[in-house]
């Protein structure tokens, strides 16, 4: 009797914790491929004559892949994937587990994409390669919070909506992507290039990193610190300029007119 | 009398053993079930910060076995983080600071976080008034600048960045003071991706792509 239990136990204990993910199958026909095809033609990919077989059979072994992964985009974007895997989006696969999906997540997800992985083509389209739909669309969709749905309502949605002409957003649009995965410049001299951080939680906090990286590409940094310690402001996603005044202005003012009164002295 | 009352007692102590054997068994059951099916999360002691949870039942992201976390574990990660620390290493080695060590350990991550904690919305375990070990002087009246402020305002007050000072620090803000909320050039990074071809060459799989693959 006393086994008996246990036993029934142990198995409805093992049934709670036993976890099941089910693997996605996509069908492909020759529309689909046709219309890969035809998106790829005129992509930056292409242009570089980087061509199906780039992605799809593997280097080693000349296998047909047919849905290559995060190591593939790796071969030749490896900052964008390295800094990926360290924010939020990419850690579980760098560690190791399923990737992403946002049922996972703490903030509010649409429904309709609970079961969603995250790799690299979650976001992009590999065949376009533009960027403008990973700049907010893609976003949008899995994003449900209300600093997300505010962005529409924001004068960033304006500038953005305003100049996002293919194939990516040019250096006026201000979109997701533009705060939460910045573009820094790196090099020096003629060698100067653009690199996009894929490390979606790093400008998150402390929130003087996205002042400096971002903001003040734009803003004065009152104004921007003035703005993004207002949390009523952050969730309206900045639809408005801000009411805030930092008390930290005011010190380092006085800090400085006394600092300029003993020079002059 | 006397047999019927030791018998209720031995029953009783009976009952404790049998009891605190199944709890055992049940806990080992749990514990071995856990790991057989890789659901650790079990074994975790407390909520897991936001920046760490979506990986929490990796216990060995950060734990090498039982021994103590590692600045090794952490900057696996968070070099970008760290790369302008302004309480690093390089700090410490100049003597002027040098013996500021001993008042606190500043170079180990775990002396100020600590996961599985929760302070301040925030995902590390922080004694808000860590920063009096060394700068005290601030609110005590040698430094006028910040004369009766609270000793836990340092950072929670989001006026001050212990590890990368360079966009909040007096220097810098004296400098940016007074801007206009736009400034007179607008302008963010811009890119560029070159091409190599005028078309795009013909596309070198095809039929691949229906008979399914590896």
């Amino acid at each position: 009797m006393l086994m008996r239990a246990i036993a029934l136990l142990c198995l409805t204990l093992y049934l709670t914790l036993w976890g099941i993910s089910p693997a996605q199958a996509d069908g492909v026909d020759q529309a689909k491929i046709d219309s890969s095809t035809q998106l790829w033609e005129t992509s930056a990919h292409a242009l570089n004559e980087v061509n199906c077989s780039s992605c799809h059979q593997a280097e080693q072994t000349q296998a047909f892949v047919a849905q290559p992964g995060v190591e593939s985009c790796q071969t030749c974007h490896e900052q964008a994937v390295d800094t990926f895997l360290l924010g939020k989006h990419g850690i579980r696969l760098l560690e190791g587990a399923t990737p992403l999906t946002p049922a996972m997540a703490r903030l509010p997800m649409q429904a309709a994409a609970q079961d969603w992985q995250m790799t690299c083509n979650s976001c992009h389209d590999v065949h376009a390669v533009n960027t403008v739909q990973a700049a907010t669309d893609s976003c949008l969709g899995c994003h449900n919070d209300t600093h997300s749905l505010n962005y529409q309502n924001s004068r960033h949605a304006e500038l953005f909506a305003a100049d996002s002409n293919l194939p990516r957003p040019s250096a006026a649009a201000v979109s997701c992507a533009t705060c939460h995965l910045p573009r820094h410049e790196m090099g020096t001299g003629d060698n100067v290039f653009t690199q996009v951080n894929h490390n979606n939680t790093y400008t998150l906090l402390p929130r003087d990193r996205m002042v400096k990286d971002v903001c003040m590409n734009c803003h004065g940094a009152e104004y921007s610190y003035n703005s993004i310690f207002d949390d009523d402001l952050v969730e309206a996603n900045f639809d408005a300029p801000p009411t805030l005044a930092l008390e930290s202005f005011d010190l380092v003012r006085a800090f400085d007119a006394r600092r300029t009164d003993q020079g002059t002295e | 009398m006397a047999s019927r009352s030791q018998a209720a007692k031995w029953q009783a102590v009976f009952n404790l053993r049998t009891a605190i054997a199944v709890m055992c068994i049940v806990l080992m059951g749990w514990f071995a079930a856990a790991f057989a099916f890789d659901n650790k999360e079990v074994f975790l002691p407390g909520e897991t910060s936001v920046g760490h949870y979506l990986f929490e039942a990796s216990c060995s992201s950060c734990h090498e076995g039982f021994k103590p976390v590692s600045n090794e574990n952490c900057s696996r990660c968070h070099q970008a983080e760290l790369a302008e620390d302004k309480h690093g290493a390089a700090k410490f080695r100049d003597p002027r600071w040098a013996g500021e060590l001993a008042k606190i350990e500043a170079l180990t991550c775990t002396t100020c976080h600590n996961e599985h904690v929760h302070m301040f919305g925030r995902g590390v375990h922080l004694q808000p008034d860590l920063c009096m070990a060394c700068h005290e002087g601030i609110i005590q009246g040698d430094l006028q600048s910040h004369d009766g402020f609270a000793a836990d305002g340092c950072w929670t007050a989001g006026c001050h960045n212990y590890h990368d000072h360079r966009s909040i620090s007096t220097g810098f803000l004296i400098e940016n003071l007074d801007q206009p909320p736009m400034l007179p050039v607008q302008k963010l990074p811009d890119r560029t991706v070159l091409t190599q071809v005028e078309t795009a060459p013909a596309p070198d799989l095809s039929r691949e792509f229906l008979g399914g693959g590896a």
